[in-house]
């Protein structure tokens, strides 16, 4: 059974309205930021939530850890409906920036105590003390670092205390918000390694949410593509990357720089803007931007099971598929009969 | 920064890469002395521009006259470059009348003409928008417009498109590979990115504790990397790595520039480096024997 269940989760924000408006009768101006969102994940997988700025990843991010609500749709927690932040800490947060999340007048020890003392009551002093030296060097850090102050540390030892506290809890699951975003290269790299530790050797079940297309196939092992609060496509990452089914997964692919390809190879990378956010858009929302549109891109669509573990938000994608695995089957039924 | 010494041929995009702090935006700031009241001083070398002399030794009246007209420069943010109390048309304008004698009226024309280069969107419509109405792309699409206005023969780009999203970086990196064919101008690309620079660059120079340790063309350096931080830097990288395979980190932190090691400044994360290699100044760019050409790095040990 799944961990973690989205069932239809949608979150929308509304502006303020000026007076003007209230005057004139214009409705709130009003932004879905996740619109209709069905996701399982199971225990212990790393998936990926990947998406450009405003695609609605970090308020998903924050519906899971239950602090937002969702105004529609249930998330479903070890078979709980979630209605607010775990009272055992069984699902915490990491955010992009380190500097901002941690209180720069706590040393790390404190800041680290602070948590396990309240989650871990039966402890001691002294048993906590040790909890949060074990828990620094579950993070790769010397025990020693809890004397010093967040701003004593460099950007990878200070986003490495923020895993530490978020694992302070014992979590089941971890929901990374950007972790490496503010991360240089080097630094970057021993942030993904601790969190693939994390996964292989602790089983803790990750949603790591990014807009690095590299760090995601780096790491995880699906993939959830959103655009305009939509998750648009669903697939175990190497077939993502191999097999892109939603036009803008596509786009989004070959807009990625990348040292190996080098600027060759036959590349279609998305056009456009994204659109106002605040637009209403019935049907694809993509459909402003897709190089393919047709005749049912103003219908609403829907996320589509094509084959095992495929989700699509896209009515022609499965079109494809299946004429591809027509002429593959065409192909193979001669050798059936010969079999026979 | 200390000891940086590249030249950049006409036409062509050099990038600078290397990680936060390593004095990249200090280089390519230092060319037109930009240095936004910051306590900064040149303590030596020259900046030489083709039928332009040292710009170094320049005035500061006369580089006036360079900036902009000869060598244009990029932001990273475009918000802050751009006046968020003018209409960016008469911002563009502003930057072309104040070189040359034409009426405002020409000038305007000549900005939609800009817009138009930029692959803005209708064009005579965002003239009249104000910074604030567009997006980061189309912003930063408007600063490629001011930057080309007086067809500068360099435009030197800090991290253009650091703050953009990924579709918009790409487009923006197009249009720069456009406008450099179109245009003829040279373009020094600052970035942190090796992709970005894999994707545009034809030279690049990587950076690191204020000085340059290597520099080549594009393949030469990601395809047979020589000094040790390039290839450090290149392990660290999650897209060449396999999936699931842990990635190389480079252990350690970067050295302080305020009192900077003897000796190589990469030496004390370097897993090869000797004795040798922490004494005396640091090693010059050379080029060794098993280099391509113009291939040179600032390594002392043959590897």
């Amino acid at each position: 059974m799944a961990l973690l269940e989205l069932h239809e989760v949608s979150r929308h924000f509304t502006l303020p309205r000026s007076i003007l408006d209230m005057v004139t009768g214009q409705p709130a101006a009003m932004l879905q930021a996740v619109r209709d969102v069905t996701l399982s994940v199971a225990a212990g997988e790393t998936i990926g939530i990947v998406g450009e700025s405003g695609c609605g990843k970090s308020t998903l991010a924050r519906v899971v850890a239950g602090l937002q609500p969702p105004d529609a749709g249930k998330v479903v927690f070890d078979g709980e409906v979630i209605d607010g932040p775990d009272r055992r800490g069984r699902i915490q947060m990491v955010f992009q920036d380190p500097y901002s999340s941690l209180n720069p007048r706590m040393t790390v020890g404190a800041l680290l105590n602070e948590v396990v003392a309240r989650y871990r009551k039966d402890l001691s002093r002294n048993e906590r003390r040790q909890e949060v030296a074990d828990t620094l060097r579950r993070v790769g850090l010397l025990p020693d670092m809890a004397e010093k102050f967040p701003h004593a540390l460099s950007g990878g030892q200070r986003q490495r205390v923020s895993i530490a506290r978020a694992l302070c809890p014992e979590p089941r699951i971890l929901v990374a918000d950007e972790p490496v975003s503010a991360l240089d290269a080097s630094v970057q790299a021993q942030v993904i390694n601790l969190f693939q530790r994390l996964s292989v050797e602790q089983g803790i079940t990750i949603i790591f949410i990014s807009h690095d297309m590299q760090v995601i196939r780096h790491l995880c092992s699906r993939v959830a593509v959103m655009y305009l609060g939509e998750v648009v496509e669903l697939q175990a990452t190497e077939d993502l990357f191999a097999r892109p089914m939603h036009p803008y997964t596509r786009g989004l692919i070959d807009a990625v720089p990348d040292v190996k390809r080098r600027g060759k190879g036959d590349r279609r990378p998305v056009t456009g803007e994204m659109p106002d956010p605040f637009l209403q858009i019935d049907g694809c929302r993509f459909a402003g931007r897709c190089p393919d549109v047709g005749s049912r891109c103003a219908e609403r669509q829907n996320l589509r099971t094509l084959a095992d573990s495929i989700s699509v938000r896209c009515w022609k994608a499965g079109r494809i598929t299946e004429a591809l695995e027509s002429t593959s089957a065409q192909k193979e039924r001669p050798k059936e009969n010969g079999n026979d | 920064m200390d000891g940086v010494s590249f030249d950049v041929e006409p036409g062509e995009i050099f990038g600078i890469v290397g990680e936060s702090g390593c004095g990249k935006s200090a280089t390519c700031r230092s060319i037109l002395r930009l240095f936004g009241g910051a306590d900064a001083r040149i303590s030596g070398g020259e900046v030489l521009l083709e039928g332009r002399g040292d710009l170094l030794a320049m005035s500061e009246r006369d580089l006036g006259e360079i900036r902009g007209k000869d060598v244009a420069f990029i932001f990273q943010d475009p918000l802050t470059t751009l006046n968020p109390t003018m209409r960016v048309g008469r911002q563009i304008a502003e930057v072309i009348e104040r070189h040359s004698k034409v009426s405002r009226r020409d000038a305007r024309s000549m900005a939609l003409e800009l817009l138009r280069d930029v692959h803005v969107t209708s064009p005579e419509r965002r003239l009249d928008a104000w910074p604030h109405e567009l997006s980061g792309g189309l912003r930063q699409r408007i600063v490629i417009a001011m930057a080309l206005a007086l067809r500068p023969r360099l435009i030197i780009a800090d991290e253009p498109t650091t703050a953009l999203d990924v579709t918009v970086q790409e487009q923006i990196l197009r249009l720069l590979l456009e406008r450099r064919q179109e245009t003829g101008t040279a373009i020094i690309l600052v970035t942190h990115d090796l992709g970005v620079v894999s994707e545009v660059c034809d030279r690049v120079a990587v950076m690191y504790g204020g000085r340059l340790v290597e520099v080549g063309t594009t393949d030469e350096v990601l395809d047979r990397p020589r000094h040790p931080y390039t290839r450090a830097l290149l392990a660290a990288l999650p897209s060449l790595a396999m999936r699931g395979q842990a990635l190389t980190p480079i252990e350690g932190a970067p050295p302080s520039l305020i009192s900077p090691p003897s000796g190589c400044r990469f030496a004390a994360r370097c897993p090869w480096a000797e004795d040798n290699c922490r004494i005396g100044p640091p090693p010059p760019l050379e080029r060794h024997d098993s280099a391509g050409l113009g291939h040179v790095d600032a390594c002392l040990l043959e590897c």
